[in-house]
């Protein structure tokens, strides 16, 4: 559960986040908005990249702000990036070990974590693979199956799908679905793409202007004319 | 990695078989990528033994003497390449404290007349942690403030050490005495003669570029090659990116110490005049001619550094020829094969292997 | 305190050819993003170049400008012809390369020179300014006033170029965002000339007035140039007034060294001390920052 407390960020004059408070507690949460609506920013706040000028953040009771990025990440949170970060020079089952190597696991585990991860993601058969020889769609499930390990308990993904076929964005949403039953942890999602949204997330989380628009089940969400005016735009 | 990791596998599909198909698989893959693994370190291991072995029945003692040093120089070039390879970190104290390591093998050899190996790793726990103090103040700023902070060190430590000197047997501080009375630094007892000298340092090499390889292949190296990527990939992935410099800055300069030692060892004596930051610069770039990225590497930037030049004189060839080639072998370096002579070797020999390996090997790890 | 005063003067001519290093080596930073560690290399082979010529009977002017052309051709041969090979790499490989450069120009230098020290002996050191501050006598050679005076005055034109000029304004452009400048329409390659032959001229006029003030010797004319890295390093490589004060600061400071009991044999370290100091100085600001 995350719990956003009148989280204000200015960058200079610019408020990317301003008063913003939330509870979202869905298994699958979404989070959508125009372009520079302050997703990306809350998503740097919830992982640690930037400190907010005022306000709370909690996850599941645990107050965030108080922990640094690598402790937040040891306590259960894992990110992804728009742009892959899959390391090059490691392979497949060495950049999900990598993760393993700082965050708390029972000894004699890890294997059997990173196996799990990387079949539930499909790449237990690409394992031994260099990161340069992966394509687009093997980097973005690979960064999906980093975050499964370690006994997560909040995945941020931002933009997970971005450049994927119909297909692989169909393999991609049942792999998300499939995360919390997997490993228990929350997913916070941010896309473009409201097809994925709709069919993953049971709330979701409207921002414009760094401002909460709109916030509930995501059908209402999506029908609320407002959302359609400042972000799906009228037909 | 012995337990079955089918245990707790949850595939997505539901045709169970296929998954417990796919899961063997994979399992066969790792174990086989881990054997290619093993056999490439005891592979590296093995050929720097036969090279101690070998050499002291084909060259002359003029020629064991210049490739000890050689190999001394390899264990220093190691550490270079391990922190410009694993990091992209560009360290020109290098030598320095080679100097340094070396410096506290010989108090320790003469004054304390403590065995050989301890003086050895004596004067590379110093440079360790002169290496990590070292690494401290610039690694959070700019790479390039790294690079001066390291030129600014060993430039003091020309100065100091013009000054001061290396210890040859005499008491106090400085252990400096003169004249006649200058001691050679004792060799270990079963490495007396210079050939078995050679072999001895050998060992060391092999036992230093093995612990870097075990760095590489677990946490260390997992952590490094994250650091790499990028800033926000290694923090999101909960790297303490400072610790993991820092331990490479203290693994570096523990080569370098090291390698003093060994070099004490076997030139008997270590001249104040000769560790100017011009040297530190000679053993980076050199290194980097070498190759940063493979283990052969090291071995090339210790035959470029002490080798070459002895063969050119006897060639009758001017040392400052050789400085030009090797400023030129540098930029080269630089713009056209990042990985040096060691990687356009091995790029060589992969090309070689791919040309007749099974079709399922060619997309595995090298 | 007069008794310091001639450490002092004689650590003025010094530092001034670190200052004037120190901004040769900032200005060609700030507009090409490469930290030339090839600047002393090309200084003394100026140097050398200037030698040869006196040696040859030739005017002091004339050797004086040959030593600072040559300087000026090899940075600019370096800038145009190898430093765009590398323009999209980062900037620490940038810089780095030209410590292969370095070793070119220091092998060639000693392979056509050899490598026994020498003396720079210019005509100009014949006469001098004598004259009384405080109670104490002051003797400047005509070569160390012309070096302060020249230090002076290349100082303040640079900061003029910089502030009052096109090229200037371009310069710091290219310094702020390369890339954005050469989407305006700056033409990159231009203003990068003319930052590499300026820097160039610094180089044959430092390499020139510190091989007269110590000796005429390829590698320590490159070793001396580490104090200038120092200057630059004051400057947090950006601000030349910094670099300039740096300089001269450590310049005075090495000389004052001598005074001081148990340190002397080791007065040529001050320059890194000081350096080192200000890094953790800096480090400690930006933290906190």
């Amino acid at each position: 559960m995350i719990r956003v407390d009148d989280l204000t960020v200015a960058f200079g004059g610019v408020k990317a986040i301003d008063a913003l408070s939330a509870q979202l507690d869905a298994p699958v949460c979404g989070l959508i908005g125009p372009n520079g609506a302050g997703k990306t920013t809350l998503v740097n706040v919830l992982s640690g990249l930037v400190s907010p000028s005022a306000g709370r953040v909690a996850v599941d009771g645990a107050d965030l702000l108080g922990l640094k990025p690598i402790a937040r990440v040891r306590f259960g949170l894992r990110r992804s990036f728009q742009t892959e970060q899959v390391v090059e020079d490691l392979s497949v089952w060495d950049n999900v070990r990598a993760l393993l190597d700082h965050v708390p696991h029972a000894r004699g585990e890890a294997a059997s974590q990173v196996a799990r991860a990387l079949s539930h993601t499909g790449l237990l058969d690409v394992a031994t693979v260099m990161g340069h020889r992966l394509n687009l769609f093997q980097r973005r499930m690979l960064e999906l199956a980093k975050s499964l390990v370690g006994a997560p308990k909040l995945l941020l993904l931002d933009e997970p799908g971005a450049g994927l076929t119909e297909q692989e964005a169909g393999v991609l949403r049942r792999t998300i679905g499939a995360v919390h039953a997997f490993c228990g942890a929350q997913v916070l999602l941010i896309d473009h793409d409201v097809d994925l949204i709709a069919a993953t997330c049971t709330q979701t989380l409207v921002l414009d202007f760094g401002r909460r628009l709109a916030l509930g089940p995501t059908r209402e969400v999506l029908d609320d004319p407002a959302v359609r005016k400042a972000y799906l735009g009228t037909e | 990695m012995n337990a079955s990791i089918l245990e707790g596998a949850m595939p997505v599909s539901d045709a169970a078989p296929a998954a417990l198909a796919q899961a063997a698989l994979a399992q066969a893959a790792l174990a086989q990528a881990a054997r290619r693994a093993r056999r490439s370190l005891v592979l590296m291991v093995a050929c720097v033994l036969l090279i101690g072995w070998a050499v002291p029945w084909f060259a002359n003692a003029y020629w064991i003497k210049t490739l000890t040093s050689s190999l001394a120089l390899s264990v220093a070039a190691a550490g270079v390449a391990l922190l410009y390879g694993q990091l992209g970190l560009v360290s020109l104290c290098q030598y320095a404290l080679l100097g340094a390591g070396g410096w506290v093998a010989l108090r320790a050899g003469h004054g304390l007349g403590w065995p050989f190996e301890l003086s050895v790793l004596a004067g590379g726990l110093l440079s360790c942690v002169v290496g990590m103090l070292a690494g401290l103040p610039a690694l959070r700023l700019k790479g390039l403030y790294l690079a001066l902070v390291t030129m600014m060190m060993a430039g003091g430590f020309q100065v100091v050490v013009n000054v001061t000197g290396f210890p040859d047997g005499g008491a106090g501080w400085l252990g400096r005495v003169f004249g006649s009375e200058r001691l050679m630094m004792p060799r270990p007892a079963l490495a007396l003669s210079d050939a078995a000298y050679f072999r001895y340092v050998a060992v060391w090499l092999a036992a230093v570029l093995a612990l870097i390889e075990l760095h590489r292949r677990t946490r260390a190296g997992r952590s490094w090659a994250l650091i790499r990527r990028g800033e926000a990939a290694a923090v999101a992935a909960g790297v303490n990116i400072l610790s993991y410099q820092t331990w490479a800055f203290g693994l570096a300069g523990f080569c370098a110490g090291v390698a003093g030692a060994l070099l004490a060892g076997g030139v008997g004596q270590l001249d104040g005049r000769a560790f100017t930051a011009g040297e530190s610069v000679m053993l980076f770039a050199l290194t980097v001619v070498g190759g940063v990225y493979h283990w052969a590497g090291a071995l090339i930037a210790g035959l470029l550094l002490r080798a070459v030049p002895a063969l050119l004189t006897d060639f009758g060839v001017n040392g400052y020829l050789a400085m030009i080639f090797f400023g030129v072998a540098l930029l080269h370096a630089l713009i056209t094969a990042p990985s040096g002579i060691a990687g356009q070797l091995m790029g060589v020999v992969d090309a070689v292997r791919q040309r007749f390996a099974a079709p399922k090997d060619k997309d595995a790890a090298p | 305190m007069e008794d310091y005063l001639p450490f002092v003067i004689s650590g003025l001519g010094l530092g001034a050819v670190y200052a004037l290093s120190g901004v040769g080596l900032v200005v060609l930073y700030r507009s090409s993003g490469v930290l030339n560690f090839a600047f002393g290399a090309i200084g003394a082979l100026g140097a050398y170049v200037a030698w040869t010529l006196l040696e040859a009977d030739w005017p002091q002017g004339l050797a004086w400008c040959a030593a600072v052309l040559a300087a000026m051709a090899l940075s600019l041969a370096y800038g145009r012809l190898l430093a765009p090979r590398l323009s999209h790499r980062d900037p620490t490989i940038r810089s780095i390369a030209t410590l292969g450069f370095a070793l070119v120009v220091v092998g060639f230098t000693e392979w056509t020179w050899g490598e026994q020290p020498r003396r720079l002996v210019l005509p100009t050191d014949g006469g001098a300014l004598e004259f009384v501050l405080g109670e104490v006598e002051v003797r400047l050679t005509h070569t160390r006033a012309l070096g302060l005076a020249l230090a002076v005055l290349m100082m303040g034109g640079v900061g003029l170029l910089l502030s009052k000029t096109r090229v200037g304004l371009k310069m710091r452009a290219l310094a702020n965002d390369r890339d954005l400048s050469a989407l305006l329409g700056i033409r990159v390659l231009g203003v990068d000339t003319v930052a590499w032959i300026l820097s160039g001229a610094f180089a044959g006029v430092c390499g020139l007035l510190l091989a007269n003030i110590v000796r005429l010797q390829a590698t320590l004319l490159t070793f001396l140039v580490i104090p200038a890295f120092a200057a630059a390093i004051i400057g947090r490589l950006h601000s030349l007034p910094a670099t300039v004060a740096g300089g001269i600061a450590i310049g005075v400071l090495e000389a004052l060294a001598i005074t001081v009991p148990g340190f002397a044999a080791f007065r040529t370290a001050t320059p890194f001390l000081i350096a080192l100091a200000m890094i953790v100085l800096y480090r400690a600001g930006t933290r906190s920052a």
